[in-house]
């Protein structure tokens, strides 16, 4: 049982595995109990230092965060002692006393959706149709995929910063000064439009990302595919979207959830653009659990909406990872 | 119209490739250029003295000054350094505990057969983990334990969530070795630690290298946990950026100039790994 059908039986076909357990458990099988341990216990040796250091700093503390959702926690008062208070920490945030006044919180779920949302679909549609430009065969084409790609790995903070001073500034940036010389007043977009804003600079960051997936998804469909729709005649419109977008579903979908999952965690662009501002109109979940330990210095406020924030990464995930298996299930 | 010989016909469709072929890659170099453009005038704006860099221009005389400004102040020097500690500390820590756990899961005998996707699964799902879920527990920790402002403080937490990415990157590059390799090492009696230094590794190192290349990004741009578990003197860049503006007020060039020497070396490591980027990240994933 040392033998090889140890070696990720799981990728291997059970034919495989069956012959090579036969083969090696005549020839070796009569390894007794206790090299077996100690070859278990090799293996973990390799895993168990990741895993413990891993849920040490990642896990445990996610324990920790529903906990103190649960109490009754304020830094600013050290008058109240800290107390078991059940869901009122969640209750505060969802509960809704009368339709006329929905609480800041729906909104700002509202808002932390909105952006991912709308950031994801942009990436997905423009990303996909400048994919398909990049994927043609022109003189250099790999300079401008490589241009491309570099927004992708500059730090947020440095994005937000250098477009709000260099482009959206209403005097001394290129938006103000180009609005200038055609002739319209500039608004000042990051107060104006704080959620427009965001979403541009977060689709400008994670763009590149999905043109390298999709284009990587796009050169793996085979060259005699492509030349047997040349040949039967094609349209382009036919050709990407019933022959290649189908194709490479699939790298869209772990595009998008890659970029989901990073996206609705980000916290730094909002801090250098808007700052949340004006008032909570631009807060997302993150910022809020940010504000909340603070400014506000409640603790278990705080945690209630951090494991909301968890929950809501979970459920869209969830959905898209669903989505997948089904698609997948459905063609295979 | 009169007959065309076929040279007439051939020289046409030539002629109609050349333009489409010279229309579309003067299309692309025009967008590709558009969306560099904020990087590339940040990197330009460093060149200009800051009365050159109050109106947004392309054509001025460059000046050096501004980057030996930037270079020469003592505070930048500090916050470089800290984010090189990181970035060091942090990518050699991950790779140390995530490259023979990924070895393990795709080679290793766990207790189960099913044990080694559970795990796998397990350090995939904490990447989904927002850092805003941990960072009270984590804050309240330190403050207890004394390690708030601290660097071994941010990188334990930047080595908690960057070795699953190691895990994850890793785990693909070695299900990519043939198996057949570690069998016969195996019955050769190499044991599990030279099969992974003398087999795994060696046969993995480009994918291993773009792996740490690739986490030696995330930490050095990550924020959020920077931002507040660090104070004045441990702060790393993408902190000093955001901070700029209220500390210094506006001074667009050297603005840009800093920002250039933040984000030059993510930029440069992150194309030398694009190839093995989008493998190390989708291939799980896409092959279902």
């Amino acid at each position: 049982m040392i033998c090889p059908d140890s070696f990720r039986a799981d990728l291997r076909s059970m034919d495989a595995k069956t012959s090579y357990e036969k083969n090696y458990t005549s020839t070796i099988g009569s390894v007794d109990g206790k090299t077996m341990k100690t070859l278990r216990k090799t293996d973990y040796r390799f895993l168990l230092p990741a895993v413990i250091v891993v849920a040490v700093m990642t896990q445990v503390p996610f324990l920790l965060t529903i906990i103190f959702s649960t109490l009754r926690w304020n830094l600013s008062r050290p008058d109240l002692s800290r107390s078991f208070d059940n869901v009122q920490n969640f209750w505060y945030f969802l509960k809704i006393d009368s339709l006329s006044e929905i609480p800041e919180f729906y909104s700002i779920l509202w808002q932390t959706v909105l952006i991912t949302g709308v950031t994801l679909i942009l990436c997905s549609v423009v990303g996909f149709l400048l994919a398909l430009l990049l994927d043609h065969d022109i003189p250099g084409v790999n300079i401008a995929r490589t241009l491309m790609l570099g927004p992708f790995f500059v730090m947020s903070t440095a994005s937000g910063v250098i477009w709000k001073t260099t482009i959206f500034n209403t005097t001394f940036g290129w938006y103000g000064v180009i609005m200038k010389a055609i002739g319209l007043t500039p608004t000042d977009l990051v107060s104006y439009h704080p959620l427009s804003v965001i979403i541009v600079l977060f689709t400008w960051q994670w763009m590149p990302f999905f043109i390298l997936v999709l284009l990587a998804g796009l050169q793996g469909i085979p060259q005699d595919l492509v030349d047997s729709m040349k040949i039967d005649g094609v349209n382009w419109f036919q050709g990407v979207f019933t022959i290649k977008l189908p194709l490479i579903m699939n790298h869209m979908r772990v595009a998008v959830m890659l970029g989901l999952v990073f996206i609705i965690k980000e916290f730094g662009l909002i801090l250098v653009t808007t700052a949340g501002g004006p008032g909570t109109r631009s807060y997302t979940l993150p910022y809020a659990v940010y504000m909340q330990v603070f400014s506000a210095n409640n603790v278990g406020r705080a945690s209630a909406l951090a494991v909301m924030t968890v929950i809501l990464t979970l459920l869209l995930v969830n959905l898209l990872y669903r989505s997948i298996v089904k698609r997948n299930e459905k063609y295979n | 119209m009169g007959e065309k010989t076929i040279g007439q016909v051939q020289r046409t469709i030539r002629r109609r490739h050349f333009l489409r072929r010279w229309g579309l890659g003067i299309i692309i170099y025009v967008i590709a250029i558009l969306y560099f453009f904020p990087i590339l005038y940040m990197f330009l704006s460093g060149f200009k003295t800051e009365q050159q860099a109050v109106m947004p221009t392309i054509f001025f005389k460059p000046t050096l000054d501004t980057y030996k400004m930037v270079l020469s102040d003592p505070t930048m020097y500090q916050y470089l350094r800290n984010s090189l500690v990181q970035v060091i500390g942090g990518t050699g820590i991950s790779l140390l505990l995530g490259v023979p756990a990924a070895f393990a899961l795709v080679f290793g005998k766990l207790k189960h057969d099913s044990s080694n996707g559970k795990y796998y699964l397990w350090f995939i799902t904490t990447i989904l983990l927002p850092p805003v879920a941990v960072l009270i527990p984590l804050f309240t920790w330190y403050q207890q334990l004394h390690l708030i402002n601290t660097p071994f403080g941010l990188m334990a937490a930047y080595i908690g969530f960057h070795t699953p990415i190691v895990v994850w990157m890793v785990h693909s590059f070695f299900s990519d070795l043939p198996l057949e390799i570690f069998e016969a090492a195996n019955l050769d009696g190499c044991s599990k630690k030279q099969q992974l230094f003398l087999i795994a590794l060696p046969l993995a190192r480009t994918g291993i290298i773009s792996a740490a290349l690739l986490v030696a990004v995330f930490i050095w741009n990550e924020f959020f946990l920077g931002f507040n578990l660090t104070g004045n003197p441990t702060a790393t860049l993408p902190v000093y950026l955001a901070r700029f503006r209220e500390q210094q007020g506006m001074f667009v060039a050297q603005l840009s100039a800093s920002s250039t020497i933040a984000i030059l070396p993510a930029i440069i490591l992150g194309w030398m790994t694009q190839k093995a980027l989008v493998k190390g990240l989708t291939m799980g994933a896409v092959k279902g």
